[in-house]
């Protein structure tokens, strides 16, 4: 034991335990609910799922009790505190990523991403990046598409270069 | 959604051009661009059809351009409903289905149904073999029976996912001689291979797979066939039917083609005349010899009837299985 | 003899300079889709298929090999630089190797895993040429029970990964498992935890899992402890190839990993990755520098899985040319290739087709070389793009590992799992969970089942199986003592010491 001098009570980890009983419970009743034929009954589809939801539910109860006691992490990571806008930034450029993939192309979800991601990481240029971006996704896109014929998903800007590129070979 | 299609359908066609296929100029019943939607990964089998399809199809000229797209996934499942939802419609496309997509349906309790797509033509079976290694005391398909008969968990019989087309045919004939079919042992392998070095190993009592997948290693002597799953004698295959051997059991897994729902009758009879055109031709019936395809062509309003059945058929066994 | 007269008269097919054009092309495109997570050589080889209508089959299957030899080269290359496995196989490789690139010996990593690779491509090839009848013999009395007793060896490997805490280890263990455990059950069809979605039916791809744990896991986390101007990664210290002492310790895990390797690949239902945890663990337990593992990386770590990865790939060939055998996706592809020339691949397709075995035979020893000689010159290349700067190398990596996910199966389910996946992987990193468990949990638990309930079905529900069949035996008892060995040791020496 690590004897903390405050209350003993680790706030992240307490969450993270609590998390890892949650998902056990929910693994467990999930399990209990798959359906069982008469034929398998000896070793059904639900053992193995059933294991594993105890053995969440055990190491959860574990983590808790270690998260009560005052957690596992020493103090000075603890004391590390996430630079959350860096963090949002990230994830946000994820969110716009999953939106903007199907409706938008690959090329311009990627920039999007792109330019999110980077500016989490402290860049202030943003027009470079998204032209970096930009670059990188279109190489990928039309490597796809012209070596192996598989669409990675096309969009305004595919379009006109995928345009561009018939036209010239027009000529 | 829609302008990503539109788009694919542009470039592949300038890409079909620029590769030089199908070069010579359209003529009159020519498709220019056939759209194909298979519901499983590349190299299986609804996509060996649909890449087989293409390749007689260009041949004979009846199509300038074909495009395939793959969605893979839970036997077809996954594929179905952007079948029946985005290409709805489209007179120029089919998608390529069988038998293992009825099942996976029902096995998946999903609220699709494959009838709800339009029934072109159905166009190739495989029967399948029951198998045991060279040294079973089986000799023939009574004596498998016979030890069905007398205490099923005994017996286990790999072959592939359950539910799958393999299941199916051992539900059928432990329901034909009147074993209750909840009770047989499958053992289920993850593919052809697995199963087949099970079989091979002598780790199960029998193996029921597609014919093609056992005939070499029947005439290398490594295996033997107890009975065929084919309503008659076969050209070439020295095995017996089931119901030769009074084991009333006929099944084939057999693929066809659909037009997607919403599309216009004219449509509809354009696929159907291209499709019986091309299983006419002397190329389709290569091919499918040398993939040991057997031709069951049915088209139009015969093949949905055949499907109406076989759908009730099927739900039915699954039942029996415990699977439905 | 008969082995050494088929492969000369292979080398006088494959030597021809169409074929050897076959086989560069083969394997620069291997290399390529190898380096992508999620486009492997099975699906590749199946976009290809068409070029069996055009091309005779020996060219077309001196192609296939080498993609499917350039993949496993490919795959270690991302999983080296980027932490991104581009394969399921080369995700233990990402494990120390990625840790090596990080301190200045990217160089050394990606030099022992291509020496590596060359070292285990050959000697299985050989295998392939002299071996294979014996090997496969020995593979067929593996039967269900034989595989879940190794399974259970190879779960004792986690041991190796679990990290500072035992606790916190197995969570991550169990719910790999559970992840494992999602999809359609093989044996009942029945769906599990697929909360009725249809994407979910075929299970988590694992490759989504790694990638999501690793890559996208750690760009949360270094963006959220980010210092602007503050580097972590050291692109190069000493030598850019590899030093007489990396060459020394290199050595014996090559080996040892092709050992591992090719015989559990022969094996029907062994496949790759188990080898590469095996290796992993063995060269942990092996070193003389147990403190490099899990710190600055150990090349142990990466010589040892490499080797035992491309052994496996030889050994996939075994079953499939001498008993038409297709155990694998990729060997699966290439079956149908051989249908579509009208052969039908079986026990005698050496008889039937020796020209087509043994050209394709010693097509592998020259993609081998071919790609030695096309890996090595890169290294410095690839060793140069650790250069780039912290918000452009993660946001490429993030781009990169969405090509994988999204761009070849067009899933959302799939894309959104990636990314899901990797804000458990940031939260396991921020609160000191080690994530290598969940991918061994995810991979063995489903095979482990499986297999348990595959034999349990053989014997009709006798328990006792497991420990009546002597190879299955052998192998339990190996595990148990893998376990309990060094813990009794330990009392032993306790004892002695007290007294």
């Amino acid at each position: 034991m690590r004897g903390r001098a405050e209350a003993g009570l680790a706030k992240g980890e307490l969450t993270v335990a609590l998390g890892v009983v949650a998902l056990a419970f929910v693994v467990l009743w999930q399990a209990w609910s798959i359906p069982v034929s008469p034929i398998y009954a000896k070793v059904g589809p639900t053992l193995v799922p059933i294991m594993a939801g105890l053995g969440l539910l055990v190491f959860g109860l574990a983590l808790l009790v270690s998260a009560l006691r005052g957690g596992w992490q020493p103090d000075e990571e603890k004391a590390v505190m996430p630079d959350r806008r860096a963090l949002g930034w990230v994830l946000a450029g994820l969110a716009l990523n999953v939106l903007t993939i199907g409706p938008l192309g690959f090329t311009l979800a990627s920039i999007l991403l792109f330019v999110c991601v980077t500016r989490g990481f402290g860049s202030r240029n943003m027009l470079r990046d998204a032209w970096i971006g930009a670059v990188f996704a279109l190489i990928a896109y039309l490597g796809f598409a012209k070596t192996l014929n598989i669409n990675i998903g096309s969009g305004v800007i595919e379009n006109g270069v995928e345009w561009v590129i018939t036209m010239v070979r027009g000529r | 959604m829609i302008s990503r299609r539109d788009f694919v359908v542009g470039a592949s066609g300038a890409a079909a051009m620029a590769a030089g296929l199908g070069s010579l100029p359209a003529q009159a019943q020519t498709v220019d661009l056939l759209k194909m939607f298979v519901p499983a990964a590349p190299g299986g089998g609804w996509d060996q059809t649909a890449r087989s399809l293409e390749a007689v199809l260009r041949a004979t000229g009846a199509v300038n351009g074909v495009q395939i797209t793959n969605v893979p996934g839970a036997g077809g499942a996954v594929g179905l409903p952007q079948f029946l939802n985005n290409w709805r419609g489209q007179g120029n496309s089919l998608m390529v289905a069988g038998m293992v997509m009825v099942g996976s349906l029902i096995a998946n309790k999903s609220p699709l149904k494959i009838t709800t797509a339009v029934p072109v033509a159905r166009l190739t079976g495989e029967f399948l073999a029951l198998a045991v290694p060279a040294s079973s005391p089986f000799k023939d398909a009574k004596d498998f029976v016979a030890a069905l008969k007398a205490d099923p968990t005994k017996v286990p019989v790999a072959g592939g996912s359950a539910g799958g087309s393999d299941h199916i045919l051992l539900g059928t004939i432990a329901k034909a001689v009147g074993v209750p079919a909840a009770r047989v042992s499958y053992v289920a392998f993850a593919g052809g291979g697995p199963a087949m070095a099970a079989l091979l190993g002598s780790q199960v009592a029998a193996g029921i797979s597609g014919y093609g997948e056992f005939g070499e290693q029947i005439k290398a002597g490594k295996l033997r066939v107890l009975a065929i799953s084919a309503d008659k004698r076969q050209d070439g295959i020295d095995a017996p039917t089931f119901k030769e051997q009074g084991i009333d059991v006929e099944l084939f897994n057999w693929r066809g083609v659909f037009a997607p729902p919403g599309v216009s009758d004219a449509d509809r009879n354009a696929m159907i005349a291209m499709i019986s055109k091309m299983a006419a031709t002397p190329q389709w019936a290569e091919m499918c010899k040398q993939r040991d395809w057997t031709q069951i062509t049915l088209t139009g309003d015969g093949y949905k009837a055949f499907l109406d059945a076989e759908v009730a058929r099927i739900e039915g066994i699954l039942k029996d299985l415990g699977l439905a | 003899m008969e082995g050494f007269n088929g492969l000369m008269m292979g080398f006088g097919i494959a030597l021809t300079p169409m074929n050897l054009l076959w086989c560069l092309v083969g394997t620069t495109l291997g290399t390529a889709i190898g380096v992508l997570p999620g486009l492997g050589p099975a699906l590749t080889i199946a976009l290809l298929l068409p070029i069996t209508f055009k091309v005779e089959p020996t060219s077309a299957f001196i192609l296939f090999a080498g993609i499917y030899y350039g993949a496993m080269y490919g795959g270690s290359t991302t999983s080296i630089l980027l932490n991104t496995p581009g394969e399921s196989a080369s995700i233990v490789t990402s494990m120390e190797g990625n840790k090596m690139a990080r301190n200045g010996r990217a160089g050394a990593a990606l030099a022992t895993a291509a020496i590596g690779s060359f070292v285990a491509g050959t000697i299985g090839t050989l295998g392939i040429a002299f071996l294979a009848p014996f090997v496969v013999d020995w593979a067929l009395k593996f039967g269900p029970a034989e595989y879940f007793a190794l399974m259970v060896l190879a779960f004792t490997t986690v041991s190796a990964v679990l990290g500072n805490s035992a606790v916190r280890g197995l969570t991550a263990l169990f719910f790999g498992i559970w992840l494992g455990m999602i999809g359609i059950d093989l044996q009942t069809g029945q769906a599990r935890f697929t909360f009725g979605v249809q994407e979910l039916f075929d299970g988590i791809n694992v490759i989504v899992v790694a990638v999501g744990l690793f890559a996208v896991g750690e760009t949360l986390y270094n963006a959220a402890t980010y210092k602007e101007g503050e580097t972590k990664i050291t692109p190069l210290k000493g030598s850019l190839m590899m030093t007489k002492l990396e060459w020394k310790r290199s050595i014996g895990p090559w080996l040892r990993g092709t050992a591992f390797g090719f015989p559990i690949g022969a094996m029907p239902a062994g496949g790759a990755e188990i080898p590469t945890f095996l290796s992993y663990y063995a060269e942990k337990k092996l070193t003389k520098y147990p403190e490099e593992f899990g710190t600055v990386g150990a090349i142990e770590g990466v010589a040892g899985p490499e080797a035992a990865n491309n052994a496996s790939a030889a050994g996939v060939l075994v079953p499939m040319l001498t008993l038409g055998l297709p155990t694998s996706a990729t060997a699966a592809i290439m079956l149908s290739a051989f249908q579509s020339y009208g052969i039908n691949p079986g026990p005698l397709l050496l008889q039937t087709q020796p020209a087509l075995v043994w050209g394709l035979i010693a097509s592998l020893f020259i993609g081998n070389v071919m790609l030695l000689v096309l890996n090595l010159p890169l290294i410095g290349l690839w060793v140069k793009m650790l250069n780039i700067p912290a918000p452009q190398l993660y946001a490429g990596i993030l781009v990169f590992a969405t090509i994988g996910t999204y761009g070849i199966s067009q899933s959302y389910i799939d894309l959104i799992l990636l990314y899901a996946i990797g804000i458990v992987g940031y939260l396991m990193r921020r609160y000191d969970f080690p994530t290598a468990p969940v991918i061994i949990g995810m991979i063995l638990g489903p095979l482990a089942e499986q297999n348990f309930r595959q034999a349990m079905t053989i014997s009709a529900g006798d328990w006792t199986v497991f420990f009546t069949r002597p190879l299955s035996l052998t192998i339990i008892v190996i595990s148990v003592l893998l376990v309990v060995a060094p813990k009794l040791y330990g009392m032993v020496k306790a004892r002695q010491a007290v007294a």
